[in-house]
Parts: C-alpha cells; structure tokens; sequence
C-alpha cells in the first residue's frame, strides 16, 4: 500500500472506533449525557479550534464525527492526506472525551495522565516563548529496548526540551529509570495511541490562549503551530496504518515525524532514522531547533528540565 | 488578416497588428498564402526519393493509389519520411556537438576559450574513462574534446552510453540492438535505408530511428551539453526577465538568435569591452542590451541572466518593434524571411555561420580562433547602427515577466540539499526528489519542450498544459521555446507556485524553487535524461517505471523528432501536440501510438487539444504511479524474503 493510502485507511479505521464508541456511549448513558475534559475552557479543544464548534453533550459527538467524515476525500493529493491525519485527530478526541464522559477518571490506573489542564499549559507559556523549553518531543510506540528508549528521552531531558510519552515506551522509560512528571518535563500521557491527542490538544490550546486565534479558523492554527510551537514525534516500533494517519496529522500541523522503521520518506516530514544515537540529533534539526550547549563537565545531568526535581529521603 | 486568435502573449498580439500598420508580412500571413496544406504531405503520404516519382499514394486505403512505382507502400513511405526527420534533427544537434567539441578542443589558458569548470571537465573525463591524474587541465580538456570527436565516427564500437541511464535500460538497448555506433553513422544508415530500393519494413526503419534518436540525445545533444558546461560555466539559478519588453528604448538593442553558445557567449564578453562602449556614448546610446531568442538565448540567459526576447514564432516580432540595432544568428530555425523583413526597419541582420548563409543577409563570418575580435566587429556594426533607428516607428511592447532560470542537475541538487537531513542521508543526490516522487507529494514530473508552430495559437498550448500539470503536483521542467513561453507567461517565477497544488507548492517552498523548472535549450534536454535516469537508479528501477511524462505542444522542427524518438527509446512516454506527418500509414501509426510500448515501455501519443492531453498524461502519470507502488512493494517482499532466507 502507498503512503498516501496508508494514511486514508488509518484515518477510516480511527473514524470507525470513533463510531464505535459514541454509539456505544450514547446508548448507554443518552444523547444529553455531558461531554467536558477536566479543566479546560475549550470544550474540546482540536474540534473547538477547527470548527468553533462547542461540543457538550454526547449527542454533540454525532456531529463531530461528520467533521471527521468531511475531512477523509481519498483523492490522492497532499491536501487530502493533511486533512485525512487531521481527521484522525479529530476521531481520536473523540475517542477520549468518551472515555473522559464514561468514567470520572479513565487514567486513574495508568501511569498516564491523560487530558492536559489550561493550568498546565499556561504555566508552559512562558518557558516556552522565552525558548527555555527549546523544543516539545512527541515520542509514540515502542522503541527496540529500554535501554535506547531511556538515553534518547534523557537526552532531551537535558537539553530542556519536554517529553510525551504515549504507548509502551512509557513502561520502558520507567524501566530505564527515567524520572518523569511535569517539572521534569517528561510527560507520560497513556497507552492508547489515542492518548497522543493530548498533545495536540497541548498545542492548539497555546494557540488559542497565546497566539489568540480564532476559533474556526483552522488555517490559522495550522500556521500557528507550524511557525510558533516547535514540536516533532518520534515514532517507534512497527507502524500500523492507525499510527501513520495519526503521523499525517502531525505533518499537518508542522511537525516532522522520525521513524525507527523504513517509511517512504518525505523530506523534511516524514523520515527514517535507525540509530538511536542520532535520533535526537536528526529530529532537532529536522524541527530546525537549535540549542546552545554549554557542558559542565559533571557527573550528573543539568538543565532546567531538573529544577522541580525533589530528593526524597531514599534518595 | 481575419481576427482569428494567433497568439496567448500579448506583446505578440501587438506586434502582429503593428507588422499591419507597417505593411510587412510574417509567418502568420505566409501561413495564410499557403492555404490549406497538401493533404499527402500532411499525411506523409508523398515520396520524391527518385526520379521515378514524385509518388503519393492514396489516403484511403483500397482505393486509387496504393503503391509508388518501386511497389512502396503508404507504410513504407511514411515511415521513410519519418526516418529522414529523425535523421535530420539528430544531425542538426550532433553537428552542433560537434562544434561545441571543436572549441574545447582548442580551449587553451590565454585563448578566446578556456575551461570555466574544471569539476565538470574532470566529471566527464572520469566518465569517459580519461585518465585525470597529474594532468594539465588544458591537456585533459583536448583530451576529452577528442574522445567526443571521435564519437562521431569512430569505425567500431558503440557510443559510449553515460551512467546516468539505468542498467535495465540499456540491457534493453542492447537486446533491442538500438545502442547508436557512431553519430554520424547512425544519420547515414538512414540515408542510406532510405534511399531507394533498400528498407522497405516499417517497423525495422522505426527501430532504426530509435538508435538514430539515440545518438542525439545520449551522443550529439549529450556531448553539446557538457561540454558548453566545461567551457562556459554549469548553469546556476539566477533571476532574469522575459518577453519583447526586455527591449530598450534608449540602448543598443542586439538579439542573439541560434544555437551555439560559442558565438553568443563571446557576444555577451564583447558587449562589455571598453572600447566598444566608448563608442557607444559616442553614438548617443546609454548601453548595449544583450537578449535572447530561442536557444542560444536560454544558453546565455542560463549562464548570465541575459534576458529572452521571446522564443521562436517572434523572431520577426523583434525586428517589427524598430528597436533592434542588429539581429545575430548562427544556426537552426532562423526564418531566411529575416534579412528582407530587416529591411523594412534599420535592423541589421548579421549572419555568422559558414553552415547557414542566408541571401540578403550581412555575413560576418565567426571565427573560433579570433571569437573575441569577431565577436567585437558584430557588436560594433550594431552600435553603429543606432543612429539609424527611427524612434518614430518604434514600439516596444510593456510585457515582461520576471523568471528563475538556471537549472542544471547540479544546481538541482544543490537546492535539493537544502531539505536533506544531515543526520540521515549525504548531500549531493536527487532522493530528496525521488521520495517526494514515491511518498506522492509530487505526484510525477513532465518535460515540456519543443518549438512554436503558427498552426495552434502562439504558446497557449504550453502555458495551459504547464498550469494543468503544476496545479495537479506535477513538477514541470521545461527547455527550448517552451520554457521561454513559461517565462514569458511568469510561470517560471518563485511567485508562481501560487498555481501550483499543495504538494508542489510546498516542495517549491522548501527547496525555494519556482514550479517550472527551465533547464535550458534543446540539447539540454540531455539535462532531463540524466535527471530521470538517475532517479530510476536511486530507486532501482527502469525510467519506464517512473512517474514521468514529456510533451512537445507546439512542435516543428526535424529536431523536435529526433527528440521525441530518443525519449521515447529512454522510456518515457512522449505526447505530441501537433500531429506528425504519419497519419497515412495505420501501420507506423499502431507502432509508435501502440507496439512501441512493447519494445520501450513507452509510447507517442498524438493530441491536439492541450486539455485533451493534460487529462491523458495525468491519467498515464497516475497509471505509472499504481504499477511502481506494486513494484516497489514486490521488491520489499522479495528482499524481506532474501533477508528470512538468511535467518
């Protein structure tokens, strides 16, 4: 299968589960059953930016899968396959405000955290735009050891980038003794490919909140996050289809997507790098982040990614 | 003149009415005198190889005519007179490469001519097989000059094939038994098959013409390239404008027009010598304005932004604006209505070439050996010439649009290195092309080439086939007079890429390219095999697998021919937007539209209708695209499977 018809089947089987789901949901709790992730005054937040649509109440979720619909024209051009990921975006959102309206808390027994609060990221705003967070790395799958998986994210780590995790590599990340929380900027968000949205949502919301633009106006966003927000994903492991229209979106919304596996490349977008000791290197450039690296020869890490780090008495 | 639509440029437009007021004729108006064209000729149909004939058979088969005296039939004939085109044009490049050999051959550090690039003089000696080691450039430059002379007659052997064209692919040649000998040879078995009483089987003369094609593109036209690039420079993207526009009203106007960048380019040194321009001011002028026509125009526009006048249906259009102090020319397609047309304005018209003497023409005869002081004398009957202008009849139109041209591969790949992760791949290649190609951001690439020709509206063709392809994420690259209707048209600015899909206007955006590529003159269209040849490699298929397409639009030349046969026989399917003299022959017809595919994995096709062809070659580009998925897929299996094995 060509790329291009890998990311319509990924974006169609993202829809499918979204329906799936909002069928199920509506007929257990009723179209008015409410709709709301925690601490957000953006509803829901992609679906909000795109379309200023305010979805609050199951039956709303209806209407939002005709978005996803509307979004997947399997002509084979790059327009249709960006918004053919965007779509996938979009059902994945759907996917989790459902587990958010199903239960009070669906990340409770995950090391994930889920749904990413306004709070959070507007305490994010400013290390950010001041470029103390040089960079947010978006690290999805399952990298070939625990081992590889650790120095990559450590690497990050102390060059004061902030880490996602979504997928296995959460469980390897803590088997390589990676320290995780916000503070010091690795995030783990959940082990549902779907849980990358949050990141997403992440992104667009500093649109909305830092860059003011309009809900609806979805090119703005695009453009916002291309220029403003300086995102990438790592990719590791096998792709499914569902991973490689989630990767369209991403591309969608400027990032750049490195693999660990042969892809069918896209300069500057979509690239392969097998070895682990230049993920990092190739990603930041990719994104074109440049960082000053001044090395104090110590034997322990240093970067402000440690700042809110506590030394606990075990320790 | 009835106000039938003869032009899409609108400096043209104003031109043909000026050559109305001013009662002189142009090609439009001979068009008209010649009415409707002999319907044999036009079907090939018509034989004068002997002096039994003139034959022509009938156009209907079974009925009147179906045989010429000697027994040839329609199949036979048309195919001879087709050969004979191919033949034509392939020499008309080939001789020109030729030239272009003999000047490097007397190259030398002091001389009129020297060695420009010395990277490629040792790229090529490299691919020659010429040893470079601790020689003297010059040295090594006869050398190669040499080695390419001789690839012109040599008694045994092939031509020797460059390494950008795919190992499948010339396996093919080979099997096929179309690997040129030498060039000239090949032009002659021609002549000598076509005479009378020799080849009387179509398909054995077609396949003649496809190694005939063969030695132009990868011989004549090759050499002619690489060469002038070794001489004069490689070309590099540079800003320039296009269009009768680029005329002034207060300076010396001087259109170079031909081919032969030997001639044009010392033109170009002369027009900046000191003495020249004293007498410049001296005659009251505030400069020399150098412009092109055709393809020595794209040859010095691609090495020194001169500017294009305009392509080959204006050559006559100059001369009408009363403001060009000389017309210069060397060979190939310059109308010999030229030196009378010239006349009738102040115009010099100053032949130069011993291969194209024109009566009524001023010749000053070019000389490589003293090119410079030859150079100096045209340049200086133009400049004295100026006072001649009578500003009164002048009209110089406001059209001209701003153009990037300058794409060799090199350059190509230089602007290609800019989206290379440095973490991942080496700089230097086209897979920055090639996966844009696979992963279908691009989804193909078209050559748009070839001439005007008075029957379809001037340019609108190209323009509308350039804008169809780019607005559907085909990236085109263009030479000759169709790359100068790009530009005219602004097609070939940064800006451009606003016309193009999402797809190629990012691409273009990345790699800070316009949409349309102009890669340079006719026998640079050797440029555009070796780009798709080396994408084949990088991919490890055969050109025939690509997503690639060319179209001459508004074709005219033998030339043209010559071209369409050797992209062809490279695999590339080749659509013709003027239909060629072969309509009389079902036969030659089912091989070139059809069977040819069999033998070549491509094929011609013939439509008129710029629409009507736009869609087929999406549709083609599309097809190619689905087989080269299986292919690629096939081949990942098969090297999953050698990997299993290993295991």
């Amino acid at each position: 299968m060509n790329l291009f018809q890998t990311v319509f089947t990924g974006s169609n089987q993202a829809l499918q589960a979204a329906q799936g789901v909002v069928k199920q949901i509506i007929e257990e709790k009723g179209r008015d059953h409410k709709v709301a992730f925690p601490d957000t005054a953006y509803f829901l937040p992609v679906i909000y930016a795109a379309t200023g649509i305010k979805i609050k109440t199951v039956g709303d979720l209806e209407g939002a899968l005709d978005i996803v619909k509307s979004l997947i024209v399997e002509e084979e051009k790059l327009e249709n396959v960006l918004n053919s990921g965007l779509s996938t975006a979009v059902s994945a959102e759907i996917i989790e405000a459902v587990k958010y309206a199903s239960q009070e808390n669906p990340y409770e027994n995950e090391p994930g955290i889920g749904f990413v609060s306004d709070p959070i990221i507007r305490s994010l705003g400013v290390p950010l735009v001041t470029g103390d967070i040089p960079g947010v790395a978006v690290l999805l799958g399952e990298a070939v050891d625990s081992e590889s998986a650790g120095k990559v994210i450590k690497d990050y780590q102390s060059k004061g980038l902030l880490t996602f995790l979504t997928g296995k590599i959460i469980d390897q990340a803590v088997e390589a003794g990676v320290k995780m929380g916000l503070e010091l900027r690795v995030i783990p968000l959940g082990y549902d490919v779907t849980s990358v949205i949050h990141v997403v949502s992440v992104a667009i919301r500093a649109a909305l909140i830092f860059g003011n633009v309009e809900p609806g106006k979805l090119n703005d966003f695009l453009t916002y996050t291309k220029n403003r927000v300086p995102a990438f994903v790592n990719a590791f492991g096998p792709l499914s289809e569902l991973v490689v229209s989630c990767g369209a979106g991403a591309i969608a919304l400027g990032f750049p997507v490195i693999c660990d596996t042969e892809v069918p490349e896209v300069p500057t977008c979509l690239l392969t790098q097998k070895d682990y000791d230049k993920t990092v290197k190739t990603s930041l450039e990719a994104r074109n982040i440049k960082i000053k690296v001044t090395e104090i020869p110590i034997p322990v890490a240093f970067a402000a990614a440690f700042e809110g780090e506590r030394i606990r008495k075990d320790d | 003149m009835d106000d039938k639509i003869l032009t899409a440029d609108k400096a043209t437009a104003e031109l043909i009415s000026k050559a109305k007021n001013d009662g002189v004729e142009t090609v439009w108006d001979r068009q008209q005198i010649m009415k409707a064209p002999c319907g044999f000729g036009e079907k090939g149909l018509c034989c004068r190889l002997c002096a039994m004939g003139p034959c022509r058979i009938s156009p209907t088969p079974g009925k009147g005519a179906q045989k010429g005296l000697c027994g040839a039939t329609a199949d036979v004939i048309v195919s001879r007179n087709l050969a004979r085109m191919v033949a034509a044009g392939t020499s008309a490049h080939s001789d020109h490469g030729r030239s272009i050999a003999h000047v490097l051959h007397m190259a030398s550090k002091d001389g009129n001519y020297t060695v420009k690039d010395e990277r490629k003089l040792l790229e090529v000696a490299k691919r020659l097989g010429i040893e470079t080691e601790n020689k003297d450039m010059f040295d090594l430059a006869h050398e190669v000059a040499e080695y390419a002379l001789n690839e012109y007659g040599k008694p045994f052997g092939k031509l020797t094939i460059p390494p950008s064209v795919p190992e499948q692919r010339r396996k093919l040649w080979e099997k096929l038994d179309i690997v040129p000998r030498a060039i000239d040879r090949e032009v002659v078995a021609i002549m000598h098959s076509t005479h009378m009483g020799c080849m009387a089987d179509a398909e054995s003369l077609i396949t003649m013409s496809l190694r005939t094609a063969l030695a132009d593109g990868y011989g004549g036209s090759y050499m002619g390239t690489e060469i002038s690039d070794i001489l004069f420079g490689t070309p590099v993207a540079r800003s320039t404008e296009a269009n009768l526009g680029v005329l002034e009203h207060n300076a010396v106007n001087i259109i170079l027009h031909g081919h032969e960048p030997a001639l044009s380019e010392m033109i170009v040194l002369a027009a900046d010598d000191a003495e020249l321009l004293k007498l410049v001011k001296e005659v009251g002028a505030e400069g020399i304005n150098v412009t092109g026509m055709c393809c020595t125009g794209n040859e010095v526009m691609m090495r020194h932004g001169v500017k294009i006048a305009g392509n080959f249906l204006q050559q006559e259009l100059a001369v009408i604006t009363g403001a060009v102090e000389a017309v210069v020319v060397d060979v190939q397609c310059i109308f010999p209505a030229l030196p009378e047309l010239a006349e009738a304005y102040h115009t010099k018209f100053i032949t130069t070439s011993p291969k194209a003497r024109i009566t009524g023409a001023t010749h000053i005869e070019f000389d490589e050996a003293t090119a410079y002081e030859s150079a100096k004398n045209i340049v200086r009957e133009a400049i004295l010439n100026y006072k001649n202008r009578n500003k009164e009849k002048v009209f110089i139109p406001g059209s001209k649009n701003h153009a990037t041209v300058g794409f060799s591969n090199r350059t190509i790949i230089n602007h290609l290195d800019k989206v290379v992760n440095s973490h991942i791949d080496p700089t230097g290649t086209f897979k920055p092309l090639a996966d844009c190609l696979t992963s279908g951001v691009l989804r193909g690439a078209v050559g748009v080439v070839g001439c005007n020709n008075p029957k379809k509206v001037h340019d609108q063709s190209m323009i509308e086939i350039i804008k169809t392809m780019i607005a559907n994420d085909i990236i085109v690259v263009a030479t000759g007079c169709a790359a100068q209707a790009a530009a005219k048209a602004g097609l070939l600015s940064k800006d451009a890429r606003r016309l193009a899909g999402k797809g190629l206007a990012t691409v273009c955006e990345l790699v800070d390219i316009p949409p349309v590529l102009h890669m340079g003159s006719c026998v640079d269209i050797s440029r555009i095999m070796e780009l798709v040849g080396e994408v084949a490699k990088l991919l490890g298929v055969d050109n025939c697998d690509l997503p690639v397409v060319g179209i001459a639009p508004e074709w005219m030349s033998e030339k043209a021919v010559a071209i369409g046969h050797y992209v062809v026989a490279s695999g590339i399917d080749t659509w013709l937007g003027i239909t060629p003299p072969i309509m009389g022959s079902e036969e030659v017809v089912d091989i070139l539209t059809n069977r040819i595919e069999e033998m070549v994995g491509a094929k011609f096709f013939i439509e008129e209708d710029p629409m009507k062809a736009s869609r087929q070659m999406i549709e083609r580009i599309e097809l190619k695209r689905r087989r080269l998925d299986k292919k690629m897929e096939l081949k990942d299996l098969s090297m999953e499977e050698a990997a299993a094995a290993k295991e």
